[in-house]
Order: structure tokens, then C-alpha cells, then sequence
């Protein structure tokens, strides 16, 4: 026993204390925060905003607005955006629309999430399922989601139902690869382990193949989460009374450059703070992957 | 108690190949293992030793014949059969000690017992500093240790080792062959362990078996008991009796062309 204690020796100091002192914790949450905002993307940021500045003194005020109009424009439209209301709309502004539409994304991002992970680890392991189900899955995702957008808007009138169903089906067709490829990809050594150390069919999905595919399907989440933005605000634009797809529409009819400007701004930063959020959260939730250690240090 | 552990009858296996050719695996192995032994099956690779450890293991079942374990036939894998795999099985979502103790938890053992118990096994294989630890930060030999506890702590009978140790380092290897032989030697309840360990390598085989099986083309060749004395070392694989042992298997393996007979009478199972 002591010379295997030795023959670790040597590994164990370099090669193990420092990856244990790197280990994120809950209690370093702020710290994890701080490293994603860091130097260099916030040096990004500034460069976007110095060359859309300069691109303003090319192209003409009123196709590009400049950074500190929009900037100025957000800030009128927040709480209360008074055009609406000369076009028959009820008094919001950009904070309520952005609301709609957020809730809305998150919605059907959570169904369509769990939808699609649970139809696609059920292909995986069942041969038969996969058969019937793979092709008109395939069929789903071949189709342009805005094509079925009339017939939703038909069905299910103007209104909440129609756009969340929309990008329900593409995020759940997404989950769906993910999750059947994540559970192909699992080494059944994993399962087998399980079934000879005692694990019953039931242990097997919940302590291997969901821990065994969770990266992956988090993965999925993030690329279905960055799509149904802007999946949802044009299907608001298509059909809606609210969102800031509304918004875009209603001020695309008077050629407000400026307005549709700003709704864009608020929308754009809402994505990327979500998918921040998104991205820290996951990488808590699947601390012992490789992929999840590489993107926090 | 009964005396044999394992008995395998008339075992055989096919396999349907992508090319719908029909594979014999197996054909029409018998043997039986004695409780406590350890055994090891040698044999070239393709030769079926592989698949025999998971028809014993119930992750596969025979095409024809019976195999039974501590009486009852094999249906499926069970935790009365505990099994070390070839590649990494340790699940790199739960820290060392969580694998250690999952066999446990699946069999419904208290937390703090089992956590005592998945102590006491990660201590026995040396890797206490590293309860904590997420597998992806151990060396391919103490991810062999944590698998070696794991099936330890879950407190099998009959332990299966499917070539566990073939892509460790030699120092390793060695240093493994002691663990896994004390862990053996001490059983808990007073009995030894049954182990069946399969691998290519000869050395390995003479150094562990109370007995050794080889395995050719899908059957059982031979059948060699190995006497010499525990703990053996580098000198007691040159002891006559080792060395003659060695001739043998190798001819088997078809590294040496000596008649098995000269060497010692070899025994024939199969036909």
C-alpha cells in the first residue's frame, strides 16, 4: 500500500492540488462572473461600438443611426413608448414587450427542451421508437419553421399560442438530435458498470444515462436558446398584439431606422445576458466534464 | 455451501456480424470454478474469453447451453457478480468516493455506512487523498484502483476482471496485482472471493491463478492448475513447475511450437 502511495507522490503535488484549487465552487460564483466579463470581451465590446461610430460618418444618419442616438432612444421607449398608441396598440414600451417576448421564449424553451430530450434518449435506447419516430422528426426540422407559421396563426389565432408553438417545434427538434446523439455517443461500459454493481433499469437512466448526456443536451439548449430570439420576434412580427417583434413591425410600417434600432439593442443585450446565464449555470450543473473545466478557467 | 461457484454447461455463442455472417463465438464450453479460486483464462485475442466473462456477468446470454452462478441460472447482470471492464467505467459525473459507494446506494445501504464502507475500500487500493476528486483528474491506473474498489466495496462473491489492467504501465501493473490480491486474500466474511480474470498476458496469469484456463477459437484447450506458493515473485516464476507452465501456455498462444505433451500432459476439455 505505501508504494502505491509513493508512486502517486510525484503526480500528486503538481499535477492535482493546483486543478483542486482551480475547482469552482458555489462560494466563487462571483468570481466565475468576473472572469466571463473579462478584459478582452469587454475590449470587444468598445471596438463594435468605436467601428459602428465610424461607420456613421459614412453611411447616412438616417439608414444608421449612431450609438449614442440608439442608446437615447432605449431610454425614451423603456418604460413608455408613445407611438404605440397612434397605432392602436396598448401602451407599453420596450421593458413590457421585451417581457412578453422573453417569457415567451423561456416557455417554449422549456417545453420544447424537455420534449425534445425525452423523445430523443427514448430513440436511443429503443430501436423501435427511433424508427417510427426519426423520420417525421427529420421531416420537422427539413421544414422552415416560418412556413408553418400561417397555418399556426389559422389555427391558433393571433396571439400568444401560435409563436410559442413555433419555436417549441424548433427547439424540440433540436433537443432531439442532441439528446439521441448524446445517448449514442455514452459508452455503454457506463450502463453495463451499473446493471453489474446492482442498478436497476429505472437507476440506470437517472444515475447514468441523464448525467451521461447532460452536457451535451446543455449544449443543445444553449444553440436552441441563441435561434428562438429570434425565432420569436418573427413570429410576433408575423401575428402578434405584443413583443418587441411587434414593435419592430409597427415602426418597420413608418420607417422609424432609430426606433427599430433600439428594439433591436434591447433585444440583442437580453439574448447575450440569457445565454451568459445559460452558460454559467450549465457549467455548475456539469462541473465534472472536461468541456465544462476548459470554458471555466 | 456448495463447492463450485460457477458452472458453465455445454456454453455456446454466435454472433451475427454487420456482414450478417454468423460468428461461433463459443463453442460448447464446460467447465466449473471452485469457490474462492482465482482463475484466469488466457488465450489469443478473438479467442472468446472476453464474451465467456459476459455470459458469466449476464450482460450477454448463451445461445445454447446453461450458465449458473452459485446455483441459479444466469438471466442477467446482477450484483452477486461484481465486474472489473477493460475500458474506464468509473462515470466521470460523481467523485471518486460516489463511485466507490454506488453499488451500495443501488442495494439501499445508509449513506453513512456506505460511506464508511467506500472509506475503508479507497483506503485498502491507497487512494484516500483523492476521495474527493472528479475521475477525470486520476491517472489511467488509479482509475483502475477506484474500479478494482468499487467492485471490492460492493461486496460481490464472484469478481469478473475483463483484461482490467491491459493499458497500464508495467510498475502499475505490478503494484495493482498486489492490490488486487490482498483485497482478495482478506476477504471480509471469512471466504475468499471468487475471481475469474481474463488477459493475453502470461506473466500476469502464472503470477495471479491458482488456476488457468485457455481459451482457443471459441473453446477450452486446457486446463493447468499453478501450485506454487503465494506470495510469489520474479524467483517464483523460475521455478521448474513456472517455467514448464509458461512453455505450455505459450504453444497455446502459438509463440512456441514445442508439443504442449512434452512439457507436461496437457489436459483436453473440449473436442
Amino acid at each position: 500500500m505505501s508504494s502505491l502511495e509513493q508512486a502517486d507522490e510525484g503526480r500528486r503535488t503538481p499535477a492535482l492540488a493546483p486543478r483542486r484549487a482551480a475547482m469552482p465552487g458555489w462560494p466563487l460564483l462571483g468570481r466565475a462572473i468576473a472572469r466571463r466579463v473579462d478584459v478582452l470581451g469587454l475590449l470587444g465590446i468598445v471596438l463594435f461600438i468605436v467601428l459602428w461610430q465610424l461607420l456613421t460618418y459614412v453611411i447616412p444618419r438616417f439608414s444608421l443611426p449612431t450609438p449614442r442616438d440608439v442608446a437615447q432612444r432605449v431610454a425614451e421607449d423603456f418604460v413608455l413608448a408613445d407611438y404605440l398608441v397612434a397605432y392602436g396598440l396598448p401602451a407599453t414600451g420596450l421593458f413590457d414587450s421585451m417581457l412578453y417576448t422573453t417569457t415567451n421564449v423561456l416557455i417554449a424553451v422549456a417545453i420544447g427542451g424537455a420534449v425534445g430530450t425525452v423523445f430523443g434518449l427514448i430513440t436511443a435506447r429503443f430501436e423501435l421508437a427511433r424508427a417510427i419516430l426519426d423520420p417525421v422528426t427529420m421531416t420537422a426540422g427539413t421544414v422552415p419553421i416560418l412556413v408553418l407559421a400561417p397555418f399556426f396563426l389559422i389555427w391558433f389565432g393571433i396571439g400568444r399560442v401560435s409563436s410559442v408553438l413555433l419555436v417549441v417545434i424548433y427547439v424540440a427538434v433540436i433537443l432531439y438530435i442532441y439528446a439521441q446523439r448524446a445517448a449514442d455517443n455514452l459508452d455503454p461500459v457506463y450502463e453495463d458498470a451499473a446493471y453489474t454493481l446492482g442498478a436497476s433499469p429505472r437507476r440506470a437512466v437517472w444515475d447514468v444515462l441523464i448525467p451521461g448526456t447532460v452536457p451535451q443536451i446543455l449544449g443543445g439548449i444553449r444553440i436552441a436558446l441563441a435561434g428562438a430570439w429570434g425565432l420569436e420576434a418573427i413570429a410576433e412580427l408575423l401575428g402578434s398584439q405584443h413583443g418587441i417583434g411587434k414593435i419592430v413591425q409597427v415602426l418597420a410600417g413608418s420607417t422609424d431606422i432609430l426606433g427599430i434600432f433600439a428594439a433591436l439593442l434591447v433585444l440583442g443585450v437580453v439574448a447575450v445576458l440569457f445565454d451568459a446565464l445559460a452558460a454559467l449555470l450549465f457549467s455548475r450543473l456539469a462541473a465534472w466534464s472536461v468541456a465544462a473545466r476548459t470554458s471555466g478557467e | 455451501m456448495q463447492k463450485d461457484v460457477i458452472v458453465a454447461t455445454e456454453i455456446s455463442r454466435e454472433f451475427h456480424r454487420a456482414d450478417r455472417q454468423l460468428v461461433q463465438a463459443l463453442a460448447r464450453v464446460s467447465f466449473a470454478v471452485e469457490r474462492g479460486q482465482f482463475v484466469c483464462i488466457v488465450g489469443p485475442s478473438g479467442c472468446g474469453k472476453s464474451t465467456l466473462l459476459q455470459l458469466i456477468a449476464g450482460l450477454l446470454l448463451p445461445s445454447g447451453g446453461t450458465m449458473a452462478v452459485n446455483g441459479a441460472p444466469v438471466t442477467g447482470p446482477g450484483s452477486d457478480r461484481g465486474m472489473v471492464f477493460q475500458k474506464d467505467s468509473v462515470f466521470p459525473w460523481l467523485r471518486v468516493i460516489r463511485n466507490v459507494e454506488y453499488g451500495l446506494k443501488c442495494r439501499g445501504v445508509d449513506k453513512a455506512e456506505r460511506q464508511r464502507i467506500a472509506s475503508l475500500y479507497l483506503e485498502r487500493v491507497g487512494l484516500s487523498h483523492v476521495a474527493w476528486a472528479w475521475p477525470r483528474e486520476l491517472s489511467g491506473g488509479m482509475l483502475k484502483r477506484v474500479a478494482v474498489a468499487t467492485v471490492f466495496a460492493n461486496g460481490a462473491d464472484v469478481l469478473l476482471l475483463d483484461e482490467p489492467f491491459g493499458a497500464v504501465d508495467y510498475v502499475t501493473k505490478r503494484l495493482l496485482h498486489d492490490v488486487l490480491l490482498t483485497l482478495w486474500s482478506e476477504a471480509e466474511s471469512g471466504a475468499r472471493r471468487t475471481v475469474v480474470f481474463v488477459t493475453h498476458d502470461v506473466d500476469e496469469a502464472l503470477i495471479l491463478a491458482d488456476r488457468i484456463l485457455v481459451m482457443n477459437g471459441g473453446r477450452l484447450v486446457d486446463d493447468l492448475a499453478v501450485e506454487a506458493p503465494r506470495p510469489r515473485t520474479t524467483d517464483s516464476l523460475l521455478k521448474a513447475e513456472m517455467v514448464r507452465h509458461k512453455h505450455v501456455l505459450l504453444t497455446h498462444l502459438g509463440l512456441e511450437t514445442r508439443a504442449p505433451a512434452a512439457a507436461g500432459p496437457a489436459l483436453r476439455v473440449a473436442p
